[in-house]
């Protein structure tokens, strides 16, 4: 190229290309379902051992997809006095229970103005198919508030069609504010012990305030609290992904 | 504790008992034990043997067996008498049978009367002075004594207690765990004593078991999961009602 002086420009080297390993980007999000990561306690781990090798033979036989509180799920249940031996619902999944072959989750709707809870639990045999829907996550670890919440809010169409997503890394975290119905409400979520994020608060500053005096700000430096499963995960994860592998 | 699931859909809790080190101590003839029955010592977990007496430590010398946690007393047959020093395993019971299973119970110490036989108390309020955990009475006018075993505070827990009529599920040959229906007296890693039921409704219930014991090095070879007929595997696919 010639400058309109009549220089020529300095050699610029094209821009390095910018490769996207797309397999290892895909191997490097581990998700290790939370009911495979042992309580506290002075359980033999023998026994924690025993459960994880009938949770991952079930997991061989019905695919458990991964999911997270805030997904919408559908989930097929066998019945035995349901007309077509089979019911399905469709709910936001508001909490996720239990360690080892009891773990739980709770699906949350709303059918005809009436508010519809089902807790199922992961390694019933009954279970036939689990769809996850609708991917997202929220802000809290627990949507219990959604009760207390506007209806809107915990309705979901039993047709929903599964949105399609490619297998990308991050799930979208939805930073829904939820608006609440008036006062009273099952329980007092402004205060801090529950830590949710996800609630437009439209009190006034006084309660607010007033709310922070059951704060336990001491709670976080507290060492017998701490329970720290990073290692475990680690051994856990790979035990789990070798296994599903063969 | 488990969830275990039948192949018609129904949940029951499990709890999960493993055999660990068991060995018999000595065969006591019927004459010589003050029953009608001879006696087998069996012994459980193994421990230190620093720790005991000369004396204490001549049983397990006499088997050629490392000193033993607990050692406990089976009333037996004379068709059923095993030789001293057999190891015993988790597959001496098979699914399907029925089991009794004693452990001593969680202690709780010193308690009241309300936590310990579960008396109703006082109410809170309404002019109560200083009485709302309180045993009330503790006799008649008329008796002017009180009677002996009268329930009052004191130790609670830290007994023998037998839960009966226990049904077998499922059998690790492994690692020797046996698979108990509902729950156990005692608190977690204690340990337990397995017999077989003697309630009279499950008389019949055990068709062939291994008799006298499950000998290790014998012809039989077991899988390594011995499952009840009724209970659902995980290798199935899923419960359909069709």
């Amino acid at each position: 190229r010639v400058h309109s002086d009549g220089k020529p420009e300095k050699f610029q080297p094209p821009p390095k290309p910018v490769i996207i390993d797309k397999q290892r980007q895909r191997e490097e999000r581990r998700f290790l379902s939370p009911e495979f990561i042992p309580p506290r306690g002075r359980t033999d781990p023998l026994k924690f051992y025993i459960e994880r090798r009938d949770m991952i033979q079930r997991r061989k036989v019905f695919n458990i997809p991964e999911f997270y509180v805030g997904h919408v799920l559908a989930v097929t249940t066998a019945e035995p006095y349901a007309s077509e031996k089979a019911s399905r619902f469709v709910g936001i999944c508001i909490q996720r229970g239990g360690k080892g072959l009891g773990a739980t989750f709770v699906l949350r709707n709303v059918i005809e103005n009436q508010g519809v809870e089902i807790r199922y639990e992961l390694y019933n045999p009954r279970i036939q198919v689990i769809e996850v829907l609708k991917l997202e996550k929220r802000l809290d670890d627990n949507l219990m508030y959604l009760r207390d919440a506007l209806p809107e809010y915990s309705t979901f169409d039993t047709s929903m069609k599964p949105v399609s997503r490619l297998d990308n890394e991050e799930i979208p975290v939805n930073k829904l504010q939820v608006q609440m119905k008036p006062k009273p409400w099952s329980k007092r979520w402004e205060r801090p012990k529950y830590n949710i994020k996800g609630i437009k608060f439209e009190l006034p500053e006084k309660k607010m305030k007033e709310a922070q005096k059951w704060s336990q700000p001491w709670l976080e430096f507290d060492m017998l609290r701490e329970y720290d499963t990073s290692k475990i995960e680690e051994k856990i994860w790979k035990e789990v992904s070798e296994e599903l592998k063969k | 504790m488990m969830p275990i699931w039948t192949k018609s859909g129904e949940k029951h809790a499990v709890t999960l008992l493993k055999v660990q080190d068991c060995h018999v101590l000595r065969y006591v003839p019927k004459e010589e034990s003050g029953g009608k029955r001879a006696k087998l010592f069996v012994g459980g977990k193994n421990a230190s043997p620093f720790y005991k007496s000369e004396s204490a430590m001549e049983i397990f010398k006499e088997a050629g067996v490392p000193r033993k946690q607990k050692v406990t007393t089976f009333n037996v047959t004379d068709d059923a008498i095993i030789k001293p020093g057999t190891p015993l395993y988790a597959a001496h019971f098979r699914p399907g049978q029925f089991v009794d299973v004693t452990a001593k119970t969680i202690g709780k110490g010193f308690q009241g009367v309300m936590k310990r036989w579960g008396f109703k108390g006082q109410p809170a309020s309404h002019g109560q002075t200083k009485t709302h955990r309180r045993p009330g009475a503790i006799s008649t006018n008329k008796a002017s004594k009180v009677y002996r075993g009268k329930k009052m505070p004191g130790k609670m827990g830290n007994i023998y207690r037998t839960s009966f009529g226990l049904k077998v599920w499922r059998i690790n040959t492994k690692h020797n765990i046996i698979y108990v229906n509902g729950s156990v007296p005692g608190h977690t890693n204690c340990l337990v004593k397995v017999k077989d039921t003697k309630l009279p409704s499950y008389k019949d219930c055990n068709k062939n078991p291994p008799f006298p014991t499950f000998f290790a090095d014998g012809d039989e070879k077991l899988p390594e999961d011995l499952y009840d007929e009724e209970m659902f595997q995980f290798t199935d696919p899923s419960v359909t009602y069709a």
